[in-house]
């Protein structure tokens, strides 16, 4: 009765909750890296046939997802000793249970759309747009650019779940595209790091308005 | 019913005849303790033989030709009618020690009358026929507990929650009587009866009778005259209001609902989700109090809560066509009522001899008083143990009929499984709160030592102060251990409900109450057990006695205690937002600081924003209309012809 | 019914010595040899042989509380089914009851150390009134979700026979989740690292051992016990959880049953031995996501059941 899919995208879920209750950067990177690697591996037990060809895309989004943009970011922070606290806006309890109702919210949500491969498992929909919005979430409620930059991956990760839903070439060609962008955005990213706190001493994005005139 | 009418008799003629023999001081208190408690005696025993025969009465007076007044007893108002002459007779009791001021001989009859008057109204209340005496009692009751709370009217605090209490009772009532007025311009009739009604007329009555027995009741966010009236009252007068007249309110609610037989599942979620900010909130705010009373007044709001969530649950489950969950949840509320009524009762006579004995409210000013008051401490634990809920008693016995019917919901389809689920998980978390907070009130009052000299070398003389706390710690414990007599009572209530249920199977309910005796007395006798080992190994031992241990540290002071404030801080961390704490501490600076003070106060947010959204903008308006007042009395006759001109025209007959 | 006595009294007896395996192993992980595995039972005999000190501010309730705190652990335990037998007394809703009961048994070891007028053990007092609260809710949702699997609200239902096994069978995954967020309501209830920590120098930073501060002799050995009790009751629970299985034969049960429960001590072993203590404000976040797992494991599950 258990697909072996909903018990991967029930530790999908849970690194959601997890990334909203870490103070820390390091913490916060490792869960994400986490939930890269198990949203990965979600195409190799859903069911699509898997050619050689698909497989090493997968394996490769794998690896860029579960080790290189996490390692980037990783390195990144040890670099240029960025503040370790992600400075939340909204506190960590009221985080963890944003993220129960957030959770709540896409499972009832996922029930008025409609998406093929839907079926496989229940829970896929619900993850995906739980990942979306908890991407939103934590760039909303965190100030710390690192923790931001960590949510738009997050939202990434939902992306590529939804995208699994449909026919299997479309979707490599789709996702490898978005994926090369974070990628490139991630190294940039660290560059423009360097500067910033070489400049600020800090990067703290609240204070980027002290660049406005 | 002539037993009824003749216990009304009995207890006004108390009040009255303190009135005419103020002068003779101990004969004014005997007579009015005897005559209210005779009445109250008469009125339990009557209001018990109803309620276990299944009796019902009815009686209707002309009152100057034109309206009838009607008196009708039935399961329910019995069951409130035991309620109310049982911690009336207590409290009665309890007064004739407590009010002992010799030098306040016309205050003290003036009480005992209004004592009388609120009794008789309340009794009134729950067995009214009909609106009109219904809206008569009930402002009857309004007005003469608002005598009772100006008891002290030296002291401008007790003024100002005199006038808040008015305003609030007023404005309550008035919605009732909007509430009534809809249903008589739909029925054409005084007597309590919806038939052909539409539903929407339906709902609306609802709403308006629930602003305003809410506010009696004191649900969230209709509580704010419940923590200042409270702690001004004299101490049995607040254990009579917080122990049955706040419960009218949920009599009226019960009644209307019963009244209405309005059938929407949106009823049910709607008293449940005032029920779990109410219960929730409730304790939050109590928790944080620095004032005795004060912090039981809030937690009169979380009980109103938790019989909310019991009640809301036996809406929904009429709704879902679940009779158990249904019977269970309204047994389970209306147990609540008793239960609070007898721990709520007993702990306000408790802070009574508190403050009656030290001079002071102040939690944080208090402490080991258990060493020279046994009886009073004993009791307050005992009325602590229940009002959190804690087996073996009574508090928990209906906690769990409301825990067992909720989790019924559970198994219900979606929309009742939400509402079910957070029935369980706020009661969980009022329980955690209210152990939090009774831990609190025990060990810092009770226990530890004397944090000011107003603690030390008390005593607790008054035979009846303390022997209606020994009698409520009792009930107590044996509702908490044998339910099953109590439940059969409660059972008979909620057939008065009227929920086309036929009889109740008494069976199931029995086998709960049962399973409680049994896990009750598996308890205790476990502990016996534990008792007879602990004696056994402490035979022949020698125990010594030392100071407490410092952690090394050899000159502790009485003022290093944990203090009532600190220990609850870390807990109202939590709920920051929901109660902002307003702090007052200059900071410690330099090598020889100067004297510095700590200062802090809860905020609870209806007050903040009642003043804002309210209060201000209906003092600008008035402030604008003061023209009108002229302080000429020929302007305002024509005023009242004015007035009458314009009813003449308008209103049709 | 014999038979579920004997199992209570198994129970009541092993307690002390699965706690005396966690010192084992944090002295493994220290490199120590360690203090021998029946320690507690000497130091529960030592208790029991000696006197008692009673400090000049305490009332009965100092004496109450530890005879309450080990009742209540010790009836908890006869409602529970050890090693998947029938306990010895059952009914529906035992579970609230029990639950309760250990409330109980917290307000009297609170006021017992409220008694003490110790700023010390108020401050304690004040750290155990908190954090069981989100505990209380987090249990309470756990029920939820078995109360929905079951239809059921006792111990006996939950984890007698081959019950745990069907309970994985019907919801899957979240039963894991239910495993953590029960293993966090262990470390918090029980007080172990990383909420408490027992064995730290200060008793400042302390939660349940600076509670029990002033209480000595046959008391404290009471306190102690119904500590062991209350840890055997969790590790218990978890224990079926995680080796659901049932063997048919009465011996084999109990024996893959002290399995169980030799991991679960084991794994609060290693979680002491690798983790230090957390800050005290950072306590409640931990707890919090005991509820939140317990409740996420709900809201899938029903989404399954579907």
């Amino acid at each position: 009765m258990i697909h072996p899919v909903d018990t991967i995208l029930s530790l999908a879920l849970l690194s959601i909750l997890f990334s909203f209750g870490s103070s820390r950067l390091p913490p916060l990177i490792k869960v994400l890296a986490f939930q890269g690697v198990v949203v990965c591996i979600v195409p190799l037990f859903i069911g699509h046939d898997m050619s050689t060809g698909s497989l090493v895309f997968t394996l490769a989004t794998l690896a860029i997802r579960g080790i290189i943009i996490p390692g980037c970011i990783y390195l990144a922070i040890k670099r240029v000793a960025i503040e370790r606290e992600v400075e939340p806006i909204v506190g960590y309890h009221a985080s963890i249970l944003a993220g129960l109702l957030l959770i709540v919210g896409a499972t009832v949500a996922s029930h008025h759309i409609d998406v093929p491969y839907s079926s496989v498992s229940a829970l896929l929909l619900p993850t995906a747009i739980s990942l979306l919005g908890a991407g939103m979430f934590l760039l909303m409620a965190r100030r710390n650019a690192i923790a931001m930059v960590l949510g738009y991956i997050m939202m990434e990760n939902g992306i590529y779940l939804v995208g699994t839903t449909f026919s299997v070439r479309a979707r490599h060609i789709v996702e490898f595209g978005i994926l090369l962008d974070v990628l490139a955005g991630v190294m940039i990213m660290a560059v423009i790091l360097q500067n910033i706190t070489r400049t600020f001493d800090d990067v703290d994005t609240a204070r980027l308005r002290t660049l406005k005139e | 019913m002539n037993l009824f009418f003749l216990s009304i008799l009995i207890i006004s003629a108390g009040g009255i005849l303190t009135l005419l023999t103020f002068r003779f001081f101990p004969l004014m208190k005997i007579l009015g303790v005897l005559g209210i408690g005779a009445g109250c005696c008469i009125g339990m025993l009557d209001a018990l033989s109803k309620l276990s025969h299944d009796g019902s009465a009815s009686a209707s007076f002309d009152y100057l030709d034109t309206l009838s007044l009607a008196f009708q007893i039935d399961g329910l108002s019995a069951f409130f009618l035991l309620a109310i002459f049982a911690v009336c007779l207590l409290a009665t009791i309890y007064s004739f020690d407590y009010m002992s001021n010799t030098g306040k001989a016309l205050g003290t009859a003036t009480n005992y009358f209004f004592f009388s008057l609120l009794t008789a109204s309340m009794a009134l209340v729950v067995v009214a026929g009909n609106m009109i005496t219904f809206m008569l009692s009930w402002e009857i009751m309004s007005l003469s507990s608002f005598f009772l709370v100006v008891y002290d009217h030296q002291v401008l605090e007790n003024r100002k929650a005199g006038y808040l209490y008015f305003i609030f009772s007023h404005v309550g009532a008035m919605f009732i009587l909007a509430a009534f007025g809809v249903l008589y311009s739909h029925t054409g009739s005084f007597g309590f009866d919806a038939a052909g009604m539409s539903h929407a007329a339906k709902m609306l009555v609802f709403i308006l009778a629930f602003i305003g027995f809410g506010s009696k009741a004191g649900v969230f966010p209709f509580h704010v005259w419940l923590p200042h009236a409270h702690p001004a009252a004299p101490s049995h007068i607040s254990a009579v209001m917080s122990g049955v007249m706040i419960k009218t309110g949920i009599y009226g609610i019960l009644r209307l609902y019963s009244i209405l037989n309005l059938h929407t599942p949106v009823l049910g979620t709607m008293v449940l989700v005032f029920g779990v900010v109410s219960g929730v909130l409730g304790v939050v705010y109590a928790l944080g109090q620095h004032d005795l009373k004060r912090l039981l007044a809030y937690h009169s709001v979380e009980n109103i809560g938790i019989i909310l969530i019991g009640i809301g649950i036996g809406m929904i489950g009429v709704e879902a066509k679940n009779p158990i969950m249904a019977v269970l949840g309204f047994s389970g509320g209306l147990l609540h009522v008793l239960n609070h009524s007898i721990f709520k009762s007993l702990l306000f006579m408790g802070a009574g001899v508190v403050l009656k004995k030290t001079g002071t409210r102040s939690i944080d000013a208090l402490g080991g008083l258990l060493k020279n008051m046994k009886v009073t401490g004993v009791t307050f634990l005992v009325g602590s143990l229940a009002i959190a809920g804690l087996p073996p008693f009574n508090g928990f016995v209906s906690e769990f009929f409301i825990y067992v019917g909720s989790f019924r919901g559970i198994a219900v389809g979606s929309p009742v499984f939400a509402v079910s689920l957070l029935a369980i998980v706020s009661l969980a978390v009022i329980g955690g709160l209210a152990l939090a907070c009774f831990t609190k009130v025990v060990g810092v009052v009770f226990q530890g030592e004397p944090r000011s000299r107003a603690a030390h070398d008390v005593n607790e003389k008054g035979p009846a102060m303390l022997l209606p706390m020994v009698i409520l710690a009792g009930a107590c414990a044996v509702i908490g251990v044998y339910p099953g007599g109590f439940m059969f009572l409660v059972l008979k209530a909620v057939a008065a409900l009227g929920l086309d249920y036929g009889r109740i199977p008494m069976e199931p309910f029995a086998r709960i109450s049962a399973n409680i005796t049994w896990g009750a007395t598996l308890f205790l006798a476990v502990l016996l057990a534990l008792l007879a080992l602990r004696r056994i190994l402490y035979q022949g031992k020698t125990i010594g006695r030392a100071g407490t241990w410092g952690c090394g540290f050899t000159q502790p002071t009485t003022r290093m205690q944990y203090t009532g404030s600190s220990y609850a801080a870390s807990i109202l961390e939590f709920f920051k937002p929901a109660a902002p704490l307003e702090e007052d501490h200059p900071p410690v600076l330099g090598l020889f600081p100067r004297q510095t003070h700590y200062r802090s106060h809860i905020h609870d947010i209806v007050e903040l924003h009642l003043n804002r959204l309210v209060v201000n903008p209906v003092l600008w308006l008035f402030d604008k209309l003061r023209w009108i007042q002229h302080g000429d009395i020929h302007l305002y006759i024509g005023y009242i012809l004015l007035a009458i001109v314009v009813l003449l025209f308008f209103v049709k007959p | 019914m014999i038979e579920s006595i004997l199992l209570w009294a198994f129970a009541l007896l092993t307690a002390p010595l699965f706690a005396g395996i966690i010192f084992k192993v944090k002295a493994f992980f220290g490199g120590r040899k360690g203090s021998p595995v029946l320690i507690n039972y000497y130091t529960l005999i030592k208790l029991f042989k000696k006197g008692s000190v009673y400090s000049t501010s305490t009332t009965f309730i100092f004496k109450l509380g530890p005879m309450v705190s080990l009742g209540a652990a010790a009836t908890a335990l006869l409602f529970l089914p050890i090693a998947g037998h029938a306990p010895v007394f059952s009914f529906n809703g035992d579970v609230i009851f029990i639950l309760y009961l250990l409330g109980l048994a917290r307000f009297f070891t609170i006021a017992a150390a409220m008694d003490t007028a110790s700023p010390f053990e108020g401050m304690g007092a004040a750290r155990e009134a908190y954090f069981p609260i989100i505990c209380e809710a987090s249990m309470f949702m756990i029920l939820i979700l078995f109360y929905r699997l079951t239809g059921d609200l006792s111990f006996a239902a939950y984890f007698s026979g081959s019950q745990p096994f069907g309970l994985w069978q019907t919801a899957g995954s979240p039963i894991l989740f239910v495993v953590i967020a029960f293993f966090i309501i262990l470390l918090t209830e029980n007080a172990r690292v990383p909420v408490d920590d027992p064995a730290t120098h200060l008793e400042l930073t302390m939660i349940h051992e600076v509670m029990v501060l002033d209480h000595s002799g046959p008391d404290f050995g009471f306190i102690e016990m119904g500590a062991f009790l209350k840890m055997f009751f969790y590790a218990s629970i978890v224990a079926r959880l995680i080796l659901p299985f049932e063997l048919g034969n009465p011996a084999l049960n109990l024996a893959l049953f002290s399995l169980g429960v030799l991991i679960v001590y084991l794994a609060v072993g290693v979680m002491e031995s690798i983790l230090a203590r957390y800050r005290m404000d950072r306590v409640p976040k931990f707890v919090l996501t005991s509820f939140a797992l317990a409740f996420f494991a709900t809201a899938i599950t029903l989404e399954f059941l579907r």
